[in-house]
């Protein structure tokens, strides 16, 4: 029997079903791909780090090295499992040529390094710890993905020729974020080269136990070892790895919870009509005894017909598109070992929004209780209470047309039905404005000051282990001071300073000193230092030290304590993240890095001068800083773009329809209001106004809220998305012609399109089929 | 005699093919202005169609109907809407109003739709007619909350509100008691002796009495006529036996 009640309901509201059907096949697909990708990144990740075994702890490390001390270290330190000093050998970007094209446009530090013995291997793209013979070297995949090279090319590194023999896999330096790159060679073709650029350390361990980490860090930290350079630990390495694949995942997920949001809110709109259609066979039904449950299951059983069927749309879905999607996860970590999962957990997650539905069908449902069978017999409607319009009466209406009065009256008479309207648009306008004002926030100048960088134009940057670097730092300060085109310029030295803990212990901390209201950057909280005994801490440093704004801390510089107030906190996705601003002067130890920043008054000229610059100071790293953000954030900033285009489409696919399923189902509902008012001689364009204005007065208030929310919430999640890059606060740089005007216009047109055409039946109503007896 | 109403051998069909079946059948009929007049037939004889075809509610499929020298087969449907809103009133078996709206705003809706701008006016016109139709005290509540003879005052109260040249009314009083049917009918008396020409739909013996021509209806023609001396309070027996008497006569 509920074969037969079902069938025929579905024909009859044939538009209903499939729109229905439409959202819950796209929420169950984003679901189903969201635990696809989650599997197989998860995996994938296990697999690549177990092969390479990535190291627990690692110190990078510019300078001399004193490798009996950190072998006797690790020797001693009982939870120390392996340990190996790698080289990198740092080789400028130009000398890396591949055909026609070298990377001296690279911001990464490439170097060339051999295989490891121990761990951390360099893996092919089979997952294989690759044997390289002399004459070749193996690439980082990611030269593979920008097309830099491929397989069988003639490669020239600091001037000798090579064979790109195949692409590597790093555990620890895959990720864009990471700022090294390391190219495998033989060892003696490394040992013919190595006189020509800059070797620098990686110092790894590997533990026998994981969770004795932290103890290991300080460990390391208070034995005075080799630490000029960042200290990376295997969480970190984790978290560089996932994290692109990690976000598109996140947004996935939450693009599929927006869904079925609209999918809720569809069927709670189709039923709420059904329900008031079918007031009075429910009533009847229920005086003549079936149970609420029993009625309940007539209704349940359609939507767990669409729920099932559009599930199952959804999970076929997820597999045409997997593919593309897990293009990246494949290329940069390889297969996942856990593929059979994969449909375990597609077919959780369809299974999980079938049951929400379900469920949610169920709480509509409720409502059966609530019906009078006496009153539904004798009355036919429910006998709904419309409090609060009472007072919006037409004979007291002087402000409106009388058929914007009717659409506006007839919305807060029926609060319920439209409400259900609203949050859609509510939704729509969520997801057509949150990606735009990410989009518009990270691709402004402006948002790299977010991530600890200034608005400089070009940096040219020194390393401290070079001799007379004082002397150079201040050629090129000369330099760039005397030269008319640049503007503006500041210098800053970073220096280790051992910062005194509350527990009495000291740590290193890197102190960048210098004028830094030259090339202000975004404060969380607080101010940028400007007093001597003032400092500003990276987030990460003030979180790891738990230190506020005004809190004191103390440095020891050659045996004297020096106090020093915290003005401000910022975040900083720079070197590892751990880092301080102050602007006090100091003569004391050797500085590890400087950077001369400069602006240009004249922009079209940043290439010529970095150009310039890099041919007479070579023995520092100019760059452009466009170019800097370009790379790092780059493709982050072309897919948030991307992203921002397809949530436009999808935001006003949505709103035409829905839009289109509630008018043509409020056409069929209102059929005899329209047939009273076509008798009372109102015109067809009459009715069809009274139904725009409903649409455009609940489009209205949906676009204000809408707004409000991506303002808010939505700004709240963007942030979120942000702060994984390690930016803390961030406020929406919001582009006021496009989310303010175009972006509710674009709505409003859908809005009334989809009105128009869902209205056209109004027209076709016969008086006299509704009225006559 | 001015005919505000003249029908021309209308056809309307319903169906197809072979189900084909001429619901009006060539129908002629004219209706003078101020007259008070009556169809009666059983059910299926087309007296309704006719109604909806005379107002030009419904179209026909052969003939013309002309209201007010206008020619309603050649009408747009605009012009029909403007025709019916503002020179026809239109009173339905069941209250035919709008959930939404209390009984005042349910009134004055046909009227505001041109006029908003005279709310006030309009609202004042409305509250002296459900005065004289004994409804005054009601205007702010819903339509759940009055009686089905009260809704059926306003209804009529509606019909009333453009000042129309002649007032539709499809079985009025079919869904009330006998007395308030009775009471309705009063007002269609008064409304009629005030110049307002009234058309009525009825299976009721004692409502067609009410009236001055009496068409009788079967299978989708005008079978017969009957003529009774306007009403004036009096002998209301007589008449109602004269209706029924004819009624017997023509086997209906």
């Amino acid at each position: 029997m509920y074969n037969k009640i079902i069938r025929n309901d579905m024909i009859k509201s044939k538009w209903i079903t499939v729109t229905t059907m439409i959202f819950v096949a796209a929420a169950a697909m984003l679901v189903s791909l969201a635990a696809i990708l989650a599997v197989n990144l998860y995996g994938a990740l296990d697999t690549l780090m177990t092969k390479a075994k990535t190291p627990h702890f690692m110190q990078m490390h510019a300078g001399e090295i004193d490798t009996a001390r950190l072998t006797a270290f690790a020797k001693q330190n009982s939870n120390v499992d392996e340990f190996q000093v790698v080289e990198f050998l740092n080789v400028d970007g130009a000398q890396f040529i591949f055909g026609e094209k070298s990377l001296a446009n690279s911001v990464q530090d490439n170097g060339l390094s051999v295989q490891s013995e121990k761990f951390d291997y360099l893996l092919d793209l089979e997952g294989n710890v690759i044997n390289v013979s002399d004459g070749e070297v193996y690439v980082p995949v990611s030269y593979m993905k920008n097309n830099t090279a491929k397989v069988g090319d003639k490669a020239v590194i600091s001037g000798k020729e090579f064979t790109v023999a195949g692409f590597l896999r790093d555990s620890t330096m895959n990720s864009s974020l990471s700022a090294s790159k390391r190219f495998l060679v033989s060892s003696s073709d490394y040992a013919e080269v190595k006189t020509l650029g800059n070797p620098e350390y990686l110092i790894e361990f590997r533990l026998k136990d994981r969770s004795g980490l932290g103890a290991f860090e300080t460990a390391y930290a208070n034995a005075g070892l080799e630490m000029n350079g960042p200290t990376v630990t295997y969480a970190l390495f984790r978290m560089m790895n996932a994290i692109s694949d990690g976000i598109m995942i996140g947004v996935i997920l939450l693009v599929g919870l927006l869904v079925i949001a609209v999918a809720f809110m569809c069927i709670r709109f189709t039923l709420l009509a059904k329900i008031e259609d079918d007031y009075r066979e429910i009533g009847v039904m229920k005086a003549i005894g079936l149970r609420v449950s029993d009625i309940k299951k007539i209704y349940l059983a359609k939507y767990a017909a669409i729920a099932a069927a559009g599930s199952i749309l959804g999970f076929a879905l997820s597999f045409v598109f997997k593919g593309m999607l897990l293009e990246n996860i494949r290329l940069y970590m390889g297969e996942s070992k856990y593929s059979s999962f994969v449909y375990v957990l597609g077919i959780a997650g369809i299974l999980l929004v079938f049951l929400a539905i379900i469920v949610y069908v169920n709480g509509v449902l409720k409502r059966f209780r609530k019906i009078s069978a006496a009153e539904a017999i004798r009355f036919g409607t429910a006998q709904e209470k419309s409090a609060g319009t009472k007072r919006f009466t037409l004979s007291g209406n002087r402000l409106f047309n009388t058929n914007i009065f009717l659409g506006i009256k007839d919305v807060l008479a029926r609060k319920r039905l439209y409400i259900t309207m609203l949050a859609v648009l509510v939704i729509s306008a969520f997801i057509l404005i949150v990606p735009q004002n990410l989009y518009t926030s990270i691709s402004s100048k402006s948002f790299i000051n977010y991530m600890g960088i200034g608005n400089y134009d070009l940096r040219i940057q020194l390393s401290g282990n070079i001799d007379n670097v004082d002397d150079k730092v201040s050629e090129i300060v000369e330099t760039v001071k005397s030269d008319q085109a640049i503007s503006k310029v500041a210098v800053l030295t970073t220096k280790t300073f051992k910062a005194k803990m509350e527990d009495g212990s000291e740590e290193n901390m890197k102190i960048e000193l210098g004028d830094h209201s030259i090339f202000p950057i975004a404060y969380t909280e607080g101010k940028a230092p400007a007093a001597d005994d003032e400092i500003a801490l990276s987030t990460i440093y003030a979180d790891e030290w738990s230190l506020k704004v005004g809190d004191d801390i103390t440095l020891a510089i050659e045996g004297t304590e020096k106090d020093l107030k915290v003005s401000g906190i910022y975040s900083d996705i720079t070197n590892g993240g751990k880092t301080a601003k102050a602007v006090f002067t100091d003569d004391s130890a050797g500085m590890m890095w400087s950077i001369v920043s400069a602006e240009l008054s004249d922009k079209s000229l940043v290439d010529a001068e970095v150009e310039e610059y890099a041919a007479k100071f070579d023995f520092a790293k100019t760059s452009n800083v466009d170019e800097f953000v370009t790379q790092t954030l780059g493709s982050t900033i072309s897919s948030v773009e991307t992203a921002s285009y397809a949530a436009i489409a999808v935001a006003l696919v949505i709103t035409v329809l829905v839009t289109l399923l509630f008018m043509k189902m409020l056409v069929a509902k209102d059929r005899y209001s329209i047939a009273v008012m076509k008798a009372f001689g109102f015109r067809n364009s009459d009715v069809k106004a009274q139904f725009v204005s409903r649409s455009l007065f609940v489009l209205i208030v949906g676009i204000a809220l809408g707004t409000l929310l991506a303002n808010t919430l939505g700004e709240m999640l963007a942030g979120m998305v942000i702060s994984s890059f390690g930016a803390s606060k961030f406020d929406f740089a919001v582009n006021p012609l496009s989310a303010y005007l175009l972006s509710p216009l674009m709505m409003i047109i859908s809005v009334l399109i989809a009105t128009i055409l869902g209205t056209s039946r109004a027209g076709q109503i016969k008086i006299f089929e509704h009225i006559k007896e | 005699m001015i005919k505000i109403i003249i029908g021309d051998r209308i056809v309307k069909s319903f169906g197809e093919g072979d189900e084909k079946r001429n619901v009006l059948d060539g129908v002629s009929v004219e209706i003078n202005e101020g007259e008070f007049v009556a169809v009666m037939g059983p059910s299926g004889s087309g007296k309704s169609t006719l109604m909806y075809a005379l107002s030009g509610t419904d179209n026909v499929d052969g003939g013309k109907v002309v209201f007010d020298n206008r020619d309603l087969s050649t009408a747009s449907e605009n012009e029909l809407s403007d025709i019916r809103r503002t020179a026809m009133g239109f009173v339905f078996q069941q209250p035919t109003m709008l959930k939404n709206l209390n009984i005042l705003d349910n009134i004055i809706l046909p009227s505001m739709r041109d006029n908003r701008k005279n709310a006030a006016k309009i609202s004042e016109k409305a509250r002296t007619i459900m005065k004289r139709v004994g409804i005054a005290e009601l205007e702010k509540r819903d339509i759940t909350q009055v009686s089905g003879g009260q809704l059926q005052r306003a209804g009529i109260c509606r019909s009333l509100m453009n000042n129309p040249r002649i007032i539709f009314g499809d079985e009025p009083t079919g869904a009330l008691n006998s007395k308030t049917a009775e009471e309705i009918m009063d007002i269609f008396s008064e409304i009629n002796a005030d110049g307002t020409a009234v058309m009525l739909v009825t299976h009721d013996a004692k409502v067609a009495a009410r009236t001055e021509r009496i068409m009788f209806m079967r299978d989708g023609s005008i079978v017969s006529e009957l003529k009774l001396p306007k009403y004036d309070g009096a002998d209301m027996d007589g008449r109602v036996e004269k209706v029924a008497v004819k009624m017997r006569e023509i086997g209906i």
